[in-house]
């Protein structure tokens, strides 16, 4: 008994899903719901790539030129804070060619998504905390970033002769990271990751045996009072929704 | 006279060392998944772009070249790490001797059976102070890089591609780090 009266009502709940649409145009509904359009189809081409890596390496150019960063940079720095920003103007006029020997057109914006994510909290927070080691920790960040970005791009470039254009800027891109490390912790002994005296993490020069793709974190500004921290700020290599297409 | 036949199995010439080809890509194999996840793209769906292959067997000589290079370097870093005695030396260069085996490893995981046999015949002899040592080693870390490079413009498979990539960025900033332990200014060692 108690079987078939479970067969019935579970027919019966069968049959409601099964029923005619018409019955669900009767529900009652609040407001208007808009009809949602369709996204068009946008392919990854390797002039979006080099677009994209044209408004990245803009970026880092405005970030490292920006007053909140050259003005903390101490006197016997500031010639390598301009040269690195400078070797992000000479990516730009490579990438320039390289964009217009395949038909497409130059983007001299900074990376408006970017910029939005983190590089204006970013300089933010280098203006608030106004010490000199944030923009050391930022160059860091910055050209690591830039590194990162041309690695991942060979998985996406077509042209096997482009891809190797891409990690030739990429290298110098890591180079500068590595300087930068050694600035903040200078000698043989930075090279591998380790910890200082207080179990903090310290700067490795030589991080990891791979280049890594992971998220670029890095603690910059004052030290909240009541957390006895910094911001952290993750910086993500260029996606689907922040290329230039 | 009864006479005996010696009858030899023939088999193909290539089965023993395929075997030991088979153990060795084995080993390596571990070496390439361990830095799998490091080499993985992150938006697969931006990949839609792309129409490489993953692998192309035409990539093998190529990367066996890349392979010969690594291993070298390995050579180079075991004389180098050995010419040293201050701990925090021992230290970095043994750190870029695992960096270089591991290379060596991803590779030959990468080929499997393909891989050619890779001596480590030293590129040069490192002695000397640090400082001179660094000098010579970041310049066969940037020979070795832009090796690499010229090796990733003619592959075809992507996933190759990758590997190298992920090699080339690690070897520049060798080149940097060894730089300025060298002594060479910071503006000159970040290769402006």
């Amino acid at each position: 008994m108690l079987r078939s009266t479970g067969i019935i009502a579970a027919s019966g709940a069968v049959l409601a899903a099964c029923g005619s649409s018409s019955a669900s145009k009767t529900i009652a509904r609040v407001g208007e719901t808009p009809e949602i359009t369709k996204l068009g189809e946008a392919a990854v081409t390797d002039v979006v790539l080099l677009r994209t890596a044209m408004s990245v390496e803009t970026m880092a150019k405005t970030i490292l030129t920006d007053t909140a960063v050259t003005s903390l940079v101490a006197k016997d720095s500031a010639g390598i804070v301009s040269g690195f920003a400078n070797a992000h103007t000479s990516h730009l006029a490579n990438l320039r060619s390289l964009i217009s020997a395949r038909g497409g057109e130059a983007y001299e914006e900074p990376n408006e998504k970017l910029m939005a994510s983190y590089g204006t909290q970013a300089l933010g927070l280098v203006a608030e905390g106004k010490s000199e080691d944030d923009v050391s920790s930022l160059m860091l960040a910055i050209e690591t970033l830039v590194a990162s970005m041309y690695q991942y791009f060979v998985s996406l470039t077509v042209e096997p002769a482009l891809r190797a254009s891409m990690i030739r800027m990429g290298a110098q891109a890591s180079r500068a990271a590595a300087v930068a490390a050694q600035l903040i912790n200078p000698g043989i002994g930075a090279f591998a990751p380790g910890v200082d005296k207080d179990g903090v993490a310290t700067v490795a020069t030589l991080p990891s045996a791979f280049g890594a793709l992971s998220a670029v974190q890095v603690q910059l500004g004052p030290v909240n009072p009541e957390t006895g921290s910094r911001a952290t700020v993750s910086m993500d290599t260029p996606s689907l929704n922040s290329f230039i297409y | 006279m009864p006479h005996v036949d010696n009858h030899q199995v023939e088999s193909p010439e290539t089965s023993v060392t395929s075997r030991r080809r088979l153990l060795s890509a084995l080993v390596a194999g571990g070496a390439f998944a361990t830095a799998a996840p490091l080499l993985a793209g992150r938006a697969s769906a931006a990949d839609s772009g792309s129409s490489s292959p993953a692998r192309d067997p035409q990539d093998n000589n190529a990367l066996n070249n890349a392979l010969a290079r690594e291993a070298r370097m390995v050579g180079t870093y075991r004389l180098a790490a050995a010419a040293v005695s201050a701990d925090d030396e021992v230290a970095g260069l043994t750190l870029i001797l695992d960096h270089h085996i591991a290379y060596v490893h991803a590779i030959k995981g990468y080929l499997g059976p393909d891989a050619k046999d890779a001596p480590e015949t030293p590129l040069s002899s490192p002695s000397g102070s640090l400082k001179a040592m660094a000098a010579g080693l970041a310049q066969i870390e940037d020979d070795t890089a832009t090796i690499h490079t010229d090796i990733l413009a003619i592959l075809s498979g992507m996933d190759a591609a990758k590997i190298l990539a992920s090699i080339i960025i690690v070897e520049a900033r060798h080149s940097a780090a060894l730089n300025m332990i060298s002594g060479t200014s910071p503006l000159v060692a970040s290769g402006n």
